[in-house]
Formats: structure tokens, sequence, C-alpha cells
């Protein structure tokens, strides 16, 4: 009896010990899922986004079947949370798609481990144009020297206000160039109409930004500073966000911004935010989640720039998402023409709209700018206005331990808004973390 | 489950649990009552389904943020958009896929864990203690730890985009409750019966099948239910795997309605959901009936 | 009264067969032949990944590099420099607590109450079975908030009667029995099993305490409960392990971030987030380890304390 257990045991153990070793060299195995068969080419090609983004891609993506009838791609997209997970776990098993949209944040992570190919020799050989691209925009897709990934679109923050209580408590309509000084003076005399929302909490001036890593940067560059000064090092100091978080905090405990149990509700939708539930007069976000406000609250609610250091602008265009291609790609050729038709072909253009934010192309932007009503035209308007009035290079893309980051910067703040961590003591959890992430 | 009987012939005359007969007006009172009682706490339970169901007619700007249970106006429009499907793919087709997922993980579940259960439960063979003991410590592990490596397997074997991960593990008894399950089934069956069929020449392929299969049937359906429910409900596993729209699950396209960094439609979004829980609602209502009749019908008659 | 049941707790006791049961079964070969699916699965997508994860607790792996041997570095960085992991275990300890009995009370409750009802059976058994049916879906869990909300049903209800606490999602101190509430209310699966369990108790027994004089209340202590207790038992160490590991409706209710400040941050949400969006994966590998080993050691002592009060017909009776 004992022999054949013992063999057993060994031929289990042998066969456990052969999956395992295969498994780990597997990380950095590059079997794309393209195939080729008789001169076809499949290419995969994925993003996420709603519905309306896929129905227009997807138009898009057709039109590109039928310039280029060897290439046939298969698409897919998903919401941005599961889209984020996907993308690890095939970029752990080796197989990114062979062109797939990109997150702003993870744009080192990627690049910095091979799996994405460089897509500098087709920019060179012209397959891939950039010539009507913002320079500084096409750099955030360089990581290490090599262009990684273009933007697929470019967008910036600003303050969304409901101009009608705006000018109920007679505050100014903000202007380029106001102060953060300025929007906390709108925040105190709209708060003082004591209105109600309709949960029958106090409507408040101001939603509560120490929660938001986007606007702590934007308040730290329009006083000169950044928040990474290189890929293992942050360029503020614990003094500099306990200074931010203690004029939050100062604000919420006067009133003036939303309170804790109101912020925590951020989840990212609109509807979410405390100006979307009715119960604040301004909010902070970017300006393709602009269009979300006018259809709850009414056409009365408008974009405004972000507040000024003392006329020292903050804000920048960033990408709001990039394009890159699989490292693994075995139709690398092909791959680069696709990206190329989405960022540049007018056709393309003019079907992919606003979808993805002002497109980086300028001359496409141009002709889609004069097309569009509503708040789709605002938002056009105001990326001009701001451009006008200069806004500072975008800063170098984020580094790996960014992600995560910016979840801890919320929480961190939500424990001082719920009274649990004085400013300092969540500034110095978040910069200890900060230190080890980066290491 | 330890189930005493007198002897395999008494027990041929098992009843339903049920209690006793007593017809006095005194129950009958009682059974009112406690119908009462039941319908009462349905209504409390079932409030959020009610709710969910009010949310899918409720109009754009009060899906998030309404408190009110009922719609300003009726919005039929959120079904209508829904039952147009997701990017070109239809909702018949997001519902025929789930079909097909959920009944070959049924089918693969019920076969494989039955016996591996049946070995479990009624055999003796060396390291039984051991082997048991690792497939309930495959439970401990989130899978999430797993998930990795488990991908990189699947796409070894050229399987991502198809749906052989997530229906092949069911075949292979991966899932350690249905097999713990079942074992606890197998285990309040009377011996005696094995016995008496072992004395008749029956060798345990012939006991599996003809004794101890048809008395477990209650375990059965209670695996296929959940089975059908649970990869109905499995989001994640779907989402790692599936990459073609054309593949895609009812409950994938439902995560896909709603997309938090752009502007999205929670109407539809409910709407879906209402229109996905259709199908389950009727497989379990379809299949709950045998969880009961089990023991009691098809009994020990045999 | 013949003795049939084999007790479940066979882990605890390992291989301890008595022998004249080791005489009387086979050698196992037809043992292996029913068994064959199961080795397959534990050797092709158990055994494998499980020994990855294994290797990769004591590696730095970030998802996109090869992974690099640490030691026991992440193990020591999770119990004495990670503060927001001790924030999640003292949360998920109180989740366990609350949402097992919770639940497997509820569970009971009702299965008891439909066992002995005759009239409209499949339609309560659907009925109270709904709930389960839903899992976590966004859908379920945007209806969740609403009603925990400010000013939200429960809200408005509690007010009524003079208590406000206003809106529980919002509020750090209430926001994890949301998600114990959710899971409770979705008890669907344990009540089939006690509905299953309870059909198997012979009625000949309760004819035979009901001749003894025995009341409702007596025959519920001394039939139905340790004629049920295997399956309590069952249910009672599937849920607190699968509480340990309690993800999808924390993850559905938070919308991810396991907020507000950190209260719904449960160990396997904390785990996901370590492993996916910091791409710490050996991180997350020691943390399941971890838990693993914990999971293993309250489920141990579940079944040693069942030996005296789970009853089983051949040794009690």
């Amino acid at each position: 009896m004992t022999p054949p257990s013992f063999r057993r045991r060994a031929v289990l153990g042998a066969a456990a010990g052969a999956l395992v070793a295969p498994l780990l060299a597997g990380c950095s195995d590059g079997d794309g899922a393209s195939t080729a068969a008789g001169g076809k080419v499949t290419l995969t090609f994925a993003w996420w986004g709603n519905d309306d983004r896929a129905q227009r891609t997807n138009a898009a993506v057709a039109l590109f079947e039928k310039r280029h009838p060897n290439i046939t791609v298969r698409t897919s997209f998903a919401g941005y949370p599961a889209y984020v997970q996907k993308l690890a776990t095939q970029a752990a098993g080796g197989d990114l798609p062979d062109v797939a949209q990109l997150d702003y944040r993870q744009i080192s992570q990627y690049a910095g481990s091979g799996t994405l190919l460089d897509l500098g020799p087709y920019v060179k050989n012209g397959t891939l144009q950039t010539a009507d691209f913002d320079k500084s925009l096409t750099r955030t897709g360089v990581y290490d020297g090599k262009q990684y990934a273009l933007p697929m679109g470019k967008g910036t923050t600003g303050i969304v206000y409901d101009a009608t209580v705006f000018k109920k408590a007679g505050v100014a309509t903000p202007q380029p160039g106001w102060t953060w000084d300025d929007w906390a003076e709108a925040g105190k005399k709209i708060s003082a109409l004591g209105m109600k929302g309709p949960n029958g909490h106090t409507y408040t001036g101001l939603s509560d930004l120490g929660v938001n890593e986007d606007a702590f940067e934007t308040w730290l560059r329009s006083r000169g500073k950044e928040l990474y000064a290189s890929e293992h090092r942050l360029g503020f100091t614990t003094d500099d966000l306990t200074d931010f978080w203690t004029f939050t905090d100062r604000l919420r405990r006067a009133g003036v911004v939303s309170q804790a149990r109101d912020t925590a509700q951020i989840g990212g939708a609109v509807e979410d935010t405390p100006m979307g539930r009715g119960i604040a007069a301004t909010d902070f976000n970017w300006d393709a989640p602009f269009l979300g406000y006018p259809p709850l609250l009414g056409d009365q609610v408008h974009f405004a720039p972000v507040p000024t250091t003392d006329g020292k602008v903050g804000q920048y265009f960033k990408p709001t998402m990039l394009i890159g291609a699989g490292a693994g790609t075995q139709h690398p050729k092909e791959a680069a023409e696709l990206i190329d038709f989405l960022l540049n072909d007018a056709a393309a253009g003019k079907i992919l709209g606003v979808t993805r934010s002002t497109p980086p192309n300028e001359k496409i932007a141009e002709s889609i700018g004069k097309t569009l009503t509503g708040p789709e035209k605002e938002v056009y308007d105001y990326g001009r206005t701001i451009a006008a009035h200069g806004t500072g290079a975008p800063p170098m893309a984020p580094p790996r331990g960014d992600v995560v980051l910016q979840v801890s910067f919320q929480r961190d703040y939500q424990r001082v808004s719920y009274g649990m961590e004085s400013p300092r003591g969540a500034a110095e959890e978040y910069v200890a973390e900060a230190k080890r992430e980066l290491r | 489950m330890a189930t005493t009987v007198p002897d395999v012939k008494s027990a041929a005359g098992l009843k339903n649990s049920s209690g006793l007969k007593n017809n006095s007006g005194r129950t009958r009172t009682a059974a009112i009552a406690k119908h009462l009682g039941l319908v009462a706490v349905l209504l409390v339970l079932l409030y959020p389904l009610v709710w969910l169901f009010a949310t899918s007619l409720k109009p754009a700007n009060e899906v998030l943020t309404s408190l009110k249970l009922l719609p300003s106006h009726i919005e039929w429009s959120n079904y209508t958009t829904a039952l147009d499907g997701i990017s070109g793919v239809s909702i018949s087709r997001l519902l025929l896929n789930s079909l097909l997922i959920s009944v070959g993980s049924v089918i693969g579940n019920v076969v494989s864990c039955s016996l591996a259960a049946y070995a479990f439960a009624r055999l003796r063979f060396r390291m039984r203690g051991p082997m048991f003991g690792f497939m309930i410590a495959t439970m401990m592990l989130p899978h999430h730890a797993v998930l990795i490596p488990q991908y990189i397997i699947f796409n070894k074997l050229g399987m991502v985009d198809t749906y052989w991960p997530l229906i092949l593990p069911k075949f292979l008894a991966t899932e350690a409750f249905f097999v713990f399950l079942i074992v606890q089934f197998m285990r309040g069956l009377p011996r005696e019966l094995d016995e008496a069929a072992r004395i008749d020449g029956c060798g345990p392929f012939r006991i599996f099948w003809s004794v101890v299969l048809p008395l477990t049937r209650p375990a059965l359906i209670t695996t296929a239910i959940f089975t059908f429910i649970w990869s109905w409900n499995d989001f994640f596993t779907q989402l790692i795997y599936l990459f073609d729209p054309e593949k895609f699950t009812i409950t994938l396209a439902l995560r896909n309605f709603v997309d938090q960094s752009s502007t999205s439609a929670y109407g539809p979004m409910f709407a879906m959901s209402v229109i996905s829980i259709v199908p389950i609602v009727l497989f379990f209502f379809a299949f709950q009936r045998y969880l009961v009749e089990g023991m009691a019908t098809s009994g020990l008659k045999g | 009264m013949t003795t049939t049941a084999t007790p479940p707790p066979r882990t605890a006791r390992a291989t301890a067969t008595p022998p004249e049961q080791r005489k009387r079964g086979q050698r196992g070969g037809p043992a292996y032949i029913f068994l064959t699916p199961w080795i397959l699965g534990v050797v092709l997508l158990t055994l494998a990944p499980m020994a990855v994860s294994l290797y990769l607790s004591f590696t730095d792996y970030n998802l996109f590099d090869p992974p690099k041997w640490v030691g026991l570095r992440n193990y020591s960085d999770m119990f004495t420099a990670d503060p927001r992991y001790w924030r999640s275990v003292g949360t998920t300890l109180l989740y366990v607590v609350v949402a097992v009995p919770l639940k497997l009370a509820i569970a009971l409750g009702v299965a008891l109450l439909l066992s002995n009802t005759r009239k409209a059976k499949g339609f309560y058994r659907s009925a109270f079975y709904a709930p389960s049916l839903l899992g976590a879906s966004m859908a379920v869990a945007l209806v969740w908030r609403a009603l925990y909300n400010d000013g939200g049903t429960v809200d408005e209800l509690l007010s009524s009667i003079g208590i406000h606490t206003g809106g529980w999602v919002s509020d750090p101190h209430l926001a994890v029995f949301v998600v114990a509430l959710l899971s409770a209310w979705q008890f669907g699966a344990p009540m089939v099993i006690f509905l299953a369990g309870l059909q198997q108790i012979p009625a000949d027994l309760y004819e035979a305490a009901a001749l003894d004089g025995a009341g409702r209340w007596r025959r519920f202590v001394s039939v139905t409960l340790p004629m049920l207790s295997p399956v309590v038992f069952f249910n009672l160490v599937l849920e607190t392990i699968q509480s340990f590991q309690v993800f999808t409706p924390a993850f559905a209710i938070s919308g991810g971030n396991g907020g507000p400040a950190d209260s719904t941050e449960f160990y396997t949400l904390y785990l996901y987030e370590r492993g996916f969006t910091a791409s710490h994966m050996g991180y997350a590998s020691a943390m399941a380890w971890v838990l693993l080993l914990a999971i293993g050691a309250v489920t141990l002592v579940l079944f040693r304390t069942s030996r005296s009060w789970v009853f089983y017909a051949n040794e009690g009776a």
C-alpha cells in the first residue's frame, strides 16, 4: 500500500512544481491575443467608458476597418474600476490588448515595466502623426525618454458654480485670476443665506476640497510647488499639506464647506457630490464631468477657472486618457495605424466628438468646436479662455505610487473631517505612506 | 446531517416533519396569525426590492437623488433603453450567454461535487483526512490572491476569452462549499442502506447511483440552485476572462452601463437590473419545490 | 435506534479513522475514481495558484516586473508599520461578530416558520429567498445607500420614534452595520440549507416526544435543535469563513473605497486594494495567508467546541 501512494505523492508534487515554474516565468511572456490568418490581421482594442463612448468608438473602428480591409479590430470595454483591474491582470499574464486606452496615473507603472510598445519609431517614420498636437501634451506620454503613449483627449479643472445662487448672495461672477481667498469669501456669503438642501442639511457655498488630491495639486502649483519632485520624492512637505488641510478644515468648522457626512459620499459620480445633491453651490471638477451638472441642476450652472494664489495660476491641461499598444503585439504597425486613425483622422474625429473630452489634435478640436452647443460649447470655450490666460506646462507623469496615494489622500482627510485626526496628524500619516510607496 | 432511523424497513414509513396532525380551532387561529406574521416580515424584507423596481421607473434626475419611493412620473424609456442592449449587443444575447454559463456550471458542480462528496462521505481511502482538510482550507484563502496565477494558467491553455475558465473549474469540483454541503447530507443517510445494497452484490458505483444519489436530492437541488444564481451574479470572473462584448453576460453588461468617470445612464441600469433577475427568479421558483420533496416523497421507499 | 450518521469533524481528527473501519474499507481504488475530477481540479487549478501566492507573499511583486525576494518584509510591514492594516482587522472582527449571528438567527427563524407551514409554501420560500437572488449588484448597493441615507427610509422611521441617527452610510460608526444588514438581508442560502436539514428530521421523533407529553417548546429544544445541530454547525462554519472574507457587499456600498473614513475597509477589501490598486501583490498575498491561518484557527476552534454541542445520533442516543 505504501509504494503506490508514495508514488502518487511524488507525481502530485512534480506536477505542482512543473506548473509553478512556468507560471512565474509567464509574467514577462508576451503572447498577444491577436492572430494573423491568410494575410488578415486581427487587432484587439480595449477602453473604459460608458455606452455612448462605446457606440462612438465602435463606429470609428468600423470606418477604420472599411479603410483597411485586411484588418479586423475586436473591441471591448468596461467601466473604469473594472477596466483597471482587468488590464492589470492582463499585464501580469503578459497579454495586454494590442491597443489600449490608458490612465495618466498609471503610465509610469505600465511603461516602466516594459508592458507597452515604444511608439517612437512609428512617430519617426510618419505612421503616427503628432504635428497637430500641443507639444507639452504629447510629452505626457513619454517615460524614460521613450514615447509609450499618446494623449486621447485633454482636459482641465474648474469650479462648477450655480450662477443664480451667486447672484442671490451678491457674489460677483468668478473671473480668471480670482483667488482662493475670493473663493472662501464667496462661500461665506452663500452659506450665510441659510438655505436648506433637499435632505434638510444646510446649503453651503463650497464643497470640501480637502478630500481632493487634484484640488490640492492646483492649490500647490499656484504656490509654486508640485506634487512630485521626482519618481521617488514628494514635491511638498508635511507643512504644506498641513496648511491646506487646516485651510479646508477651518472652513468646514465654520460651516462654509460641506460637512463630513456629505463629503464622504463622493464616489466619483456627479450625482454623489454635495453640489449634485443640491446642498452646495459650487464644486471642483474636471471639464468633462461638468457636463453632468446642468442636466441635474439646470442651465444656471456654469464653469469658472480654478482660483489662483495672488494671480498665479495652478491649473493646467492634462491628458484625460492616453492610448498605447501592448509590447507583445504581433502587429505593431497596424496598431500604430489604428492609433493614428483614432487621433488624427478628420472623419473619425467627427464621429468621436468630445466623448473623451477635447481632442488633442488642435485642428480636429477646432472643427468640432464649431459644431458644439450648450454645456459642451461652454467647456470648449472655457478651454480656450484658460489657454489664453496662460497655464503651466503639465508636470511629469505621476510616479508609480500615485494611484494609491490619491486614494489615501481622500481617506486621510476624511479622518480629519470626522474629527478623528488633526490636520497635522493626517498629513504626517500621508507623507509617511508616500515615502513607503515611492521608495 | 444526523438522522436517526429505526431501521431500513420502518424508514420507508418516514413522513415529512411538518408536525403532528391537529385540527383544533386553536391551531387554525394560530395558523392565520402565523401567516399574518410571515407577510408582515416579508413586507419589510421586500421593501428594498420594491424600491429597486420603483427606481427603475424614475426619470434620470431622480434616480440617485430622490429619497421618495415613488417616481414623480413613470419613465418607461429606462426599459426601452435597457432592452436595446449595450453597444450593439442585444439583451437576448446577453441573457443567453448568462444562461449558457449558468447551466454549464450547474451541470459541472452537481456531477463533480457529488462524485467527490461520495468518496469523502462514504469511502475509505488513504489521506482522506488531510485531503478533506485541504479542501476546507481552499475556502479560507481569499480568491483575489490566486486570481493572477489562475489567469496565467488559463492564458497558457489558450482559454482566455472563452467560457472555459468560467465552466471548467465547476467540472473539476473546485467549489469546496458544495462538496462539503453534499458530504454533510450524505453522512446523514443510514449506512444500513449501503450495507444492504452491498449484501445484494452492488459495487460502490451502483450504490452511489441507485442508493445514495436519489436520497441526496435536496442537497443536489440546493447545489443546482446556488450554483445557478451565484454563477449568474459572478461579475469578477466574467470580467477577467471575457473580452469580446458578444460573449458578455447580462451581469457584466449591467456593470458597463455605469461608468463613474463619464456621464452615465443610471435609470436604464436599474431597468436592466430588474430584467436580469427575472430568469433567476423563474429558475428558483421552478426548482425550489424539489428542495422539499427530496426526502419525503422520493424518500426512502426503495 | 440504530446509529447512522458519522460526525463531520473528520478534519479535526485528521486520519483518525477507527481501525475496524479501516479494515472494513477498501484500499481506495474506487474512491480515487470518484475523486478524479476533484484531484484534477486540485492539481490543475488550486494547488499551483496557492503555491504561487504563498511564494509571492515573500516577495515584492508589482504585477508588472518579476517578483523580488524580500523574505519576511511584507509580514513585518503588515504587523508593525501599517496602521490601516490593523484598522481593517478591527473592522472585520466587528463585522463577523455582528453579521454571522444576525444572519443565522434570521435564516433559522424563517426556516422554522416555513418548515411547518403547509399553505403557499413555495411562494413564501421564493419570497424569502428573493433578496438573495440579487447578489450585491450596483443597483442593490444604490438602493441600500438610499434607504440608509440622511432623510432616507430608515432615518425617517427612526426619527418618527424620536431616534435621530442621520444617515448611516455616511456615519463612520454606523456604516459597518449597513454592510452587515445587507449581508443578513440575503439570508437565503443558510435558510435553504436549514430547510433541507429540517426535512430530514424524522416525524416519528416528534410523535414520540408528543406521546411523552412534550409541548411545542420542549419538542423544539429536545428534538429539533439537537437533530438540526449538524446543519447549524455547517452553516456556522461556512458563514464564519465567508464573513471573514466579506468583500462584495462592502465593495458595492462604499464604491470600493472602504469609506467613510475607512469604516468599511474590511480585510479583503484592503487586500484587494493593496494587490490591484496599489500593485503590491506580494503584500496582498502575505495578507491572504495570514487570513487563511486566522480563519483556519477559528474554524478549528469551532470544530473542537462542536463536540460539546453538535448532536450526532450515533454518539448521543
